[in-house]
């Protein structure tokens, strides 16, 4: 059995497109609306669910055998918070300033169903390497949704790209605004829409009747 | 075959796991403290940078190095009594909460005092707010108010650390020169030129709307913050 065989290939090509946690599965959509003005939010925050629910889905796999079933859902939990916080005195000791503007959302990463629903979901009948892989495919596949979001917003809704003025000056004075409903939540939904759109359209995805 | 589902596997399986849980934590949260006190305490500083308004500001990516250095450089640390005297000998990181003393920060250029900056803090809605206020040479003008730590509502009274709600305060007064006596400026509910008189408009600040209590919160500690530093800003008045 290599590293990356057949499956294990399949497993990341499923989290990152035709399984996609916010396009298929439409999970964890409230942290999608809340850090997606900027690019640079948006950013952080997909490293910090990626590494969440790579490590979390590789721990949760690696006790399934021991874990008892009636406290199950709670050691999940419980290993997940600890990853959270883990993630965010991380980002306090080198990101602060990023970790003042986001602290709240990170705490919120403990509530995000995506991480509980891929432990439950598939680390507990996996092994501990194709369960890491799983969450941190499911992890980048948020976090791309996360950073093509932002950037949109970010660019209609304030002109700039990661920080950097993109828009030129002149056109501000030829009479160009920018979109103010793009740095508000219903922005964010729209664009949601679209691209879940767009992403279901190019990979086939049928609802089931 | 130990039963996983017996009442004792599963209290020792949840002892274990916290512990080790704990375990990892307080390692990370050790190993990290240094560096996060550090940001803390560089954050306080480009607080108090702020508030005070420096003639050349900041530049925009300084790091924590350079944050410092500017500080030291622009502000002098000094503790006052409750009388408004300069404590010799002492420097406000030397505080302890429990001490009837005061930290001051003066913000000089060139020698001369631009700014008294204080700390000025208290409940807001939920939550205590931290902040600075920075005095004018003069000891009743606002020079600037910055707002670094707080846990009020984002959108309504987090609005408190944007720019447009600080800039209110910019000019405004914190005493009554006619009638000698200090009249700390208040944020009003809605906007100052719909509710207050021309003439009283110095000593009021726009509020934020949905966020009135928050208002109130940081009207009351400022008030009390104007009042206990109000024995040495009326030593600076005389001069």
């Amino acid at each position: 059995m290599s590293l990356f065989g057949r499956r294990e290939r399949d497993i990341i090509m499923e989290g990152i497109w035709h399984k996609n946690p916010i396009t298929y599965l439409v999970m964890g959509i409230c942290s999608a609306l809340a850090v997606t003005v900027k690019v640079e939010t948006a950013f952080i925050m997909a490293l910090g669910v990626m590494f969440v629910m790579a490590f979390a889905s590789m721990t949760v796999s690696a006790l399934r055998h021991q874990m008892p079933v009636s406290i199950r859902i709670i050691v999940q939990i419980l290993i997940i918070s600890i990853l959270v916080i883990i993630a965010d005195q991380f980002l306090r000791a080198f990101a602060y300033d990023i970790s003042k503007q986001m602290s709240i959302f990170v705490g919120l990463i403990i509530t995000n169903t995506l991480v509980l629903g891929r432990t439950e979901g598939f680390a507990l009948g996996n092994p501990p390497w194709r369960s890491f892989l799983d969450g941190f495919a499911n992890g980048t596949g948020y976090g791309l949704v996360l950073v093509a979001v932002a950037a949109v917003r970010e660019l209609l809704g304030n002109g700039k790209l990661a920080g950097l003025q993109i828009i030129p000056e002149s056109l501000y004075g030829a009479g160009y605004a920018n979109n103010g409903i793009m740095i508000l939540a219903p922005g964010a939904f729209f664009l949601l829409g679209i691209i879940i759109w767009i992403q279901r359209a190019i990979s086939g995805y049928r609802e089931e009747r | 075959m130990i039963d996983k589902n017996s009442r004792a596997y599963v209290f020792i399986f949840a002892f274990l796991v916290c512990a080790v849980s704990s375990f990892t934590l307080s390692l990370v949260s050790e190993a990290l403290r240094p560096r996060q006190e550090f940001n803390a305490d560089i954050d306080v500083k480009k607080n108090i940078l702020k508030a005070a308004r420096l003639q050349e500001p900041l530049p925009a990516g300084a790091d924590g190095a350079a944050v410092a250095r500017v500080f030291a450089d622009k502000m002098e640390g000094v503790v006052l009594d409750l009388q408004g005297n300069v404590v010799t000998g002492r420097r406000p990181e030397s505080l302890k909460a429990t001490e009837a003393l005061l930290p001051l920060y003066i913000y000089k250029d060139g020698g001369a005092p631009v700014a008294y900056v204080f700390p000025v803090e208290g409940k807001g809605l939920w939550s205590t707010v931290y902040g600075y206020l920075a005095i004018g040479a003069d000891a009743i003008t606002v020079r600037g108010i910055s707002f670094y730590r707080h846990g009020e509502t984002p959108g309504l009274g987090a609005e408190v650390e944007q720019e447009w709600f600080r800039k209110g305060f910019e000019g405004k007064k914190i005493f009554d020169v006619d009638l000698r006596r200090l009249r700390p400026v208040e944020i009003v509910k809605g906007r100052v030129v719909d509710s207050v008189p021309v003439a009283d408009r110095d000593y009021y600040v726009d509020g934020i709307s949905g966020a009135t209590m928050t208002g109130r919160g940081v009207n009351a500690f400022l008030k009390e913050r104007l009042g206990a530093y109000e024995p040495f800003l009326a030593r600076i008045r005389r001069m």
